[in-house]
């Protein structure tokens, strides 16, 4: 090997970081997205406190109490002190590991204490506020936002399955209501955690095994990489709705089989990318020369080589994010989705029955979907923007002499 | 290249077998699994239920263990060898023909029902992948030349909110909006041909000649007039443009099924006036001349359907195409998105190449270095894409099929795999792995042959 008198390759992401994410910011369409996913973060997280039949606070002969509280599950909580957390942890500015440690640690330990001391009644009778307020046993009574419960289907009106909005001046549905009587609004509402759960947790999933199979496949080369790229095309052969279906319709529903099915077919597209970027990576000087300096194999993986390959795998992990909420969105809506748990395709299911259009139940979901998917596709497109060194230059210096001349 | 082929298709090899493990696998480890309890629906006499079961098991080798079915299902597939399973004919040569075997579900061969549904799925490729072609190259080619500007700008914009709309989301919009009765009732709501279609000619026709030469001469002198007068002045076209679209809103707003407020008729009115008055304020002088054919086609056809004369016969051609208009706009306009963003960076990193600037720079103009430098080299990664889309242009769209009730091959796929059908799933299966196999052996293939910098050996 001849010396190599090649300017050894800076290491672009950790220097350029901070203002790789404020050009992403900078752009217009990303600061929409981002806006967007904010909203909807904040709707999931406070979800049970926006959308309940039970009464925020209320007084029974005498006695105050409050029943939403009183009904939250361990989740409820847990995502609540989470939040509570990030927003804490941000204001703190601490380092980016401890930050993600601190709030992952306690989310843990505030989810394993409040699945000990918590345990909401299983069977709610959602009528029996409403029953009370009409008979006057509650005197008084506060009541959410959306005063309906995504699973109360109104049985004590009668059939109120698929009626639309402002059909009934005494009950208040926004958007609303679904096949099976419940508001519409509501179950938006609770879906909105399903959507960003499924889409982040699915996503990492397939981040995970496709950077470690990737990586591996890139580093090694020879008869591992042949191996691993068999495997890859095995999981790109079938086409993913099908892999999906067959998943789907030969194991049981839940809502994390279907996070790890999602995962599980969509990993093979971050290997290809993790496997180019390691391939072209390793032959670096730097490279090499943690090799020679005898570094163990998980310190060169993993902090040599893997920051420096995570800009095109970021790049797709948030258009990622977006194909995994479809993803989700096709399953419910084709009927193999969650059963009885709101979902946003399973409700555009129910705008087309027997020749009849719901429009409400087309519109609102529908847009639901589009908007999520939209904003993730508009932050995935400004990173790829950002990350695109033309482009980012571009766009740098055309802000720089906006900003500059105003 | 010959060496390079080879290998490619040896590697195929391990690559299927891998897929159709996977699957049956799948199958196999699933609550249930494969069993002969899972076809038989209905009540029957205990004793009539287990000689049900042991036909099934001894027709599909059900009571096998799990090996030995895959086993022999490998067999059966395999081109290689002389043993069949259904005929007793025993063939002496290396050679026999693959057998998929008889679908649990229809009972039939499974070489008969993909038969029966490959047409259908090509149909709606056939009309789709064209169209898409030409939209996309048509966009990205006018985004990319004006960079920057406001048209690459809203383009952009408005092709990635194409593209991120759910494909089940258009379908429900098309159909709700413009093949429900409550709404415009313009289109079918599901299926490939009406009934009486069937009874039809293939191409349409009137009672008398007359007719037809009235349809004629009204067709070319309303385009002829509205060809001459939107050519004339920018203010003349906006004016016929937005009269046109005036009784166009007045048409669309009178055909709405359900009387759902009479606020809706003057809406459409004003809204499609005002689009068309801007399609002709702001269009380019080529772009106009097109729209006002498209737009006095269009007026004939409606005087021809309604006011004319009530005997014409659409025939089954234009029956068809009728039923295929929604399901080919729903099946186009995602990978129409995803292609004009690919034309359009294409053709920018080559507008930007040193080749480009040299065509520059010995003093061709700009649209010579579009069309002839630039352009030929861009459609490389559009002609590695087209090989790709094989399997999808076979394997069908579950979605778009099962919301019009089109017997195609993706739902084909849902009902096989609803129905725990071995066969069926394991054939389907292998097929759409061959296709996809080839698809990125022919993408490979057609980068060389398109770039002859690349080659494999």
């Amino acid at each position: 090997m001849t010396e190599s008198t090649s300017i050894a390759p800076q290491p672009v992401v950790n220097n350029s970081r901070s203002s790789t994410l404020q050009l992403v910011v900078r752009r217009g369409g990303a600061r929409f997205g981002l806006a967007w996913i904010g909203l909807l973060v904040m709707v999931s997280v406070l979800a049970p406190f926006i959308a309940s039949s039970h009464p925020w606070v209320m007084r029974v002969s005498g006695r105050v109490s409050s029943p939403l509280l009183q009904n939250l599950t361990a989740l409820d909580i847990t995502l609540v002190v989470a939040s509570l957390m990030a927003l804490l942890v941000w204001l703190l500015r601490l380092p980016p590991v401890k930050r993600i440690g601190t709030v992952a640690v306690a989310s843990l330990l505030c989810f394993l204490v409040c699945s000990q001391l918590v345990n909401p009644s299983r069977l709610t009778v959602y009528e029996q506020y409403r029953e009370g307020l009409r008979d006057g046993e509650v005197e008084w009574l506060i009541a959410a936002p959306v005063p309906w419960s995504p699973k109360d289907y109104l049985r004590d009106f009668g059939d109120t399955g698929l009626q639309p909005p402002g059909s009934h001046p005494e009950r208040l549905h926004l958007m609303g209501t679904e096949e099976n009587g419940a508001d519409l609004l509501s179950r938006m509402v609770h879906a909105s955690r399903l959507a960003l759960g499924i889409g982040l947790v699915a996503t990492g999933i397939a981040l995970g095994l496709g950077v470690l199979l990737g990586g591996l496949m890139g580093y090694f080369s020879g008869w591992i990489d042949m191996l691993g790229m068999r495997l890859v095309e095995v999981f790109e052969a079938v086409p993913t709705l099908f892999l999906l279906l067959t998943f789907v319709a030969f194991f049981d529903r839940s809502l994390y089989m279907m996070m790890v099915i999602i995962g599980l077919t969509s990993w093979p597209g971050y290997a290809r990318y993790v496997r180019a970027e390691f391939l072209r990576l390793r032959q670096l000087d730097y490279v090499q020369a943690a090799i020679v300096a005898g570094l163990p194999l998980r310190s060169i993986l993993f902090r040599h080589i893997l920051p420096n390959a995570a800009a095109p795998v970021l790049v797709a992990a948030s258009f990622g994010v977006a194909s995994a909420i479809l993803a989700e969105a096709t399953l419910s809506f084709l009927g193999l989705g969650l059963v009885d748990d709101p979902s946003w395709g399973q409700m555009l299911n129910q705008a087309v029955q027997s020749s009849t259009f719901n429009w409400w139940m087309a519109l609102f979901p529908g847009f639901a979907i589009f908007m999520t998917v939209f904003s993730y596709n508009l932050i995935g497109e400004a990173l790829r923007d950002a990350l695109d060194p033309l482009v980012a230059e571009n766009l740098a210096a055309a802000t720089d002499a906006r900003s500059g001349k105003a | 290249m010959l060496t390079y082929l080879l290998r490619r298709t040896l590697l195929m090899i391990p690559t299927l077998l891998g897929i159709t493990l996977v699957v049956f696998a799948v199958m196999a480890a699933s609550p249930g699994g494969i069993s002969a309890q899972g076809l038989i629906e209905g009540n029957l006499e205990p004793e009539a239920r287990r000689a049900l079961e042991d036909y099934y098991n001894q027709r599909y080798g059900l009571d096998d263990p799990l090996p030995v079915q895959y086993w022999n299902w490998l067999k059966n597939i395999s081109p290689f060898g002389s043993y069949q399973a259904e005929s007793a004919s025993v063939a002496k040569g290396l050679l026999k023909t693959p057998d998929m075997g008889t679908s649990f579900l229809y009972g039939r061969p499974v070489t008969e029902l993909i038969a029966e549904r490959l047409p259908i799925t090509l149909l709606l490729n056939i009309f789709s992948i064209p169209l898409v072609y030409l939209f996309a190259i048509a966009i990205g080619v006018q985004a990319a030349t004006r960079r920057g500007q406001s048209f690459d700008v809203a383009s952009g914009t408005a092709l990635l909110a194409l593209w991120s709309v759910p494909v089940m989301l258009a379908g429900i919009l098309l159909i709700g909006l413009f093949a429900s009765a409550q709404n415009w009732h313009w289109f079918p709501e599901s299926g490939l041909s009406s009934r009486a279609a069937t009874e039809m000619p293939f191409l349409p026709h009137w009672g008398s000649v007359w007719q037809v030469l009235t349809f004629i001469g009204l067709t070319i002198a309303l385009c002829v007039s509205f060809v001459f007068i939107s050519r004339h002045s920018r203010m003349g076209r906006a004016t016929l443009f937005s009269l046109v679209g005036a009784l166009a809103g007045y048409a669309m707003g009178s055909s709405i099924g359900q009387a759902s407020g009479s606020l809706l008729l003057p809406i459409c009115v004003v809204v499609l006036a005002a689009s068309f008055a801007w399609i002709g304020l702001v269009g380019s002088r080529g772009f106009c001349t097109v729209f006002a054919i498209l737009l006095g086609t269009a007026c004939t056809w409606y005087v021809a359907f309604n006011v004319l004369d009530q005997t014409l016969v659409p025939g089954f051609l234009l029956d068809r195409l009728w039923h295929l208009a929604l399901p080919v706009i729903c099946l186009s306009f995602g990978s129409l998105a995803f292609l004009a963003k690919l034309t359009r960076s294409s053709i920018l990193e080559n507008l930007a190449a040193d080749y480009a600037r040299t065509a520059r720079a010995k003093g061709a103009s700009e649209s010579t270095v579009l069309w002839r430098h630039v352009f030929r080299n861009s459609l490389i990664p559009l002609i590695t894409v087209a090989a790709a889309l094989l399997p999808g242009l076979l394997a069908g769209s579950v979605v778009v099929e099962s919301l019009f009730s089109i017997d195609g091959m993706g739902k084909l796929a849902v009902e096989a795999v609803k129905g725990r059908d071995r066969e069926l799933v394991l054939s389907l299966t292998l097929i759409s792995g061959v296709l996809t196999l080839l698809g990125y052996l022919l993408a490979d293939l057609f980068y060389a042959l398109a770039d002859p910098r690349v080659s494999y050996d």
